[in-house]
């Protein structure tokens, strides 16, 4: 018996302009009916080439750049930058200035979540509530990072050595304020998100990744942890004195897009609970070291990382004793975790494509720097 | 108060060069070209049976390709891996030259990887380094026909010899480097 529809693949744009792209983003996805056949990821509208540009500044005027690649955590991008400067040039931060990192990359972290659970779950269709809500959370650290360095998204706050100012005095109360209130804020989206029918509905099993594939794809961050690797940077390579501090890895054991909503949600509790213990402890001290302006380190090569709010985020710096670096490369995470994109929506629907889009939580400026 | 626990702090072990040279040589005999202190030289005809030597070896379970770029040397370049495991929490670096100005070509380590799919092109859009095997290279950020390979040193990133940034700041000047040549 013949199929009475006779159907035949078609190709559709998901983007450049599309608000599930979150900035300009494309997929070209091939479509027979409402299945996705093949999906193939069109990307550098945005970019700039900050590797070359970095490659005629001086040490210290490449901190901004880092700001914009990925301008939803640029204090998690000055950090790692400036691990890996520092990593070269053999520089030692004093421990105020270690400690005002972590507190700092680790509000940013919130901030970033924030907005990616809000996103992701406006993706799925629970249309503004949430992201609303996930946004007046995120504004309270932006307003923090303003008091502090003058700025809400791109910081530029981090310096080879520390960072460029001591804490405001009546920063410690309202990040306490903060700490009060967050909790209470991802209750209240785990009631209202996470044994919803519609949501579950819309994102179990959508998208799925087994540990190995994550792996073999160099999938980093949420996407890893989402899968059931308890890799974390934070724990597995301690920098910026994160060995002191008591937390947890949360993972999840099925690898869809929503374990990797989960792992961002209880993300948010551990964060708060390390920038409470970064408090709690704050030395005293300088901030920063003074370091030469024009910063000429030894020849040689330093590969630093992080664990930014999307996960393993590095830095390849290669210097060759002169006043900028002679390479520069960003080892860009939500740019690399697109490479499973296609295994995990080939198979479904085109409304489960903007689902996993979503759950990856791309930041266009890092994709294409 | 943060609770301290001595003995539990864990750091990665950074593999030197040596010790990953006398790794791939165990695994794959011929495969090291030669060692440094923080980075092992591979043959290129030999990376890829080495990396998934690698790969699948249980004392070097090197399972995650971190980081994959390519560096201009001017008269040669670089790729540069940074590899990682989770369950032994070691990275380690290798790294495989190629000489041929006009045609770099280094194997794809995609059959081992599939995370050097997107880096590779990236590489390859910037750099302008084929990677023999790779199923679909091409240049990923730029668009077919761009003039050139920025990220090489000969590349000048603004036409009319303006050099941006360094001029500008007081006590710095531009290290002596061979003169660019801009692209027509």
């Amino acid at each position: 018996m013949t199929d009475p529809f006779k159907t035949e693949p078609f190709v559709i744009n998901i983007g450049p302009q599309h608000p599930s792209t979150h900035g300009v983003f494309r997929i070209k996805a091939t479509v027979d009916g409402e299945k996705v056949i093949d999906a193939e990821m069109v990307m550098g509208y945005l970019h700039r080439s900050m590797e070359k540009l970095a490659e005629e500044r001086t040490y210290t005027q490449n901190i901004p750049f880092t700001d914009r690649t990925d301008y939803l955590s640029s204090m998690s991008n000055n950090l790692g930058y400036c691990l890996a400067v520092e990593k070269l040039a053999g520089i030692e931060v004093p421990e105020r200035g270690n400690a005002i990192r972590v507190i700092m990359a680790e509000l940013q972290r919130i901030a970033s979540h924030c907005m990616a659970v809000g996103a992701f779950t406006n993706d799925t269709g629970a249309w503004q509530t949430p992201v609303m809500w996930a946004f007046r959370e995120r504004e309270k650290v932006l307003d923090l990072f303003e008091m502090t360095c003058g700025a809400r998204l791109t910081c530029n706050y981090m310096r080879i050595g520390g960072v460029a100012f001591d804490l405001p005095k009546e920063f410690e109360p309202e990040v306490r304020k903060l700490l009060k209130t967050l909790p209470g804020f991802i209750d209240e989206l785990t009631d209202l998100l996470v044994e919803n029918e519609i949501f579950l509905a819309r994102t179990r099993g959508i998208g799925v990744l087994t540990a190995e594939q994550a792996a073999n794809y160099s999938l980093v961050g949420p996407l890893l942890r989402g899968s059931g690797i308890a890799w974390d940077i934070r724990k597995a390579d301690p920098y910026c004195g994160y060995e002191k501090y008591d937390f947890d890895i949360p993972i999840g054991y099925q690898g869809d897009s929503f374990d990797r909503f989960i792992v961002r949600l209880e993300e948010m509790r551990q964060s708060a609970r390390i920038v409470e213990q970064a408090l709690d402890g704050l030395p005293g001290g300088p901030h920063t070291t003074q370091v030469p302006l024009a910063l000429r380190p030894p020849q040689g090569e330093a590969y630093a990382r992080v664990e930014g709010p999307r996960g393993e985020l590095g830095y390849y710096v290669v210097s060759d004793e002169g006043p900028s670096p002679y390479r520069f490369h960003i080892r860009a995470p939500s740019f690399i975790n697109l490479s499973a994109l296609r295994d995990m929506t080939v198979g479904g629907t085109v409304a489960d494509a903007i689902v996993v889009l979503g759950s990856i939580d791309i930041v266009v400026g890092e994709i294409d720097r | 108060m943060a609770k301290t626990r001595p003995g539990l702090v864990v750091v990665t072990r950074e593999w030197t060069g040596a010790e990953l040279a006398e790794a791939a040589e165990r695994l794959v005999p011929g495969s090291v070209d030669r060692s440094v202190a923080t980075a092992c030289y591979l043959k290129p005809e030999k990376l890829v049976e080495t990396m998934s030597a690698l790969e699948a070896n249980e004392e070097t379970d090197f399972v995650h390709l971190t980081n994959l770029c390519g560096v201009d040397y001017w008269d040669h370049f670089e790729v540069v891996y940074h590899i990682q495991s989770f369950v032994r929490n070691q990275i380690a670096t290798v790294k495989v030259e190629t000489w041929d100005r006009e045609n770099p070509s280094v194997p794809s380590v995609y059959p081992v990887w599939k995370g050097a799919w997107m880096q590779e092109c990236e590489a390859y859009d910037l750099l302008g380094i084929q990677f023999e095997g790779h199923p679909n290279l091409y240049r990923i950020f730029l668009w077919d026909g761009f003039p050139g390979w920025p990220l090489r040193k000969d590349f000048l990133s603004m036409p009319g010899g303006l050099q941006p940034g360094l001029n500008e700041f007081a006590g710095v000047s531009r290290r002596d480097e061979p003169p660019v040549r801009p692209v027509e």
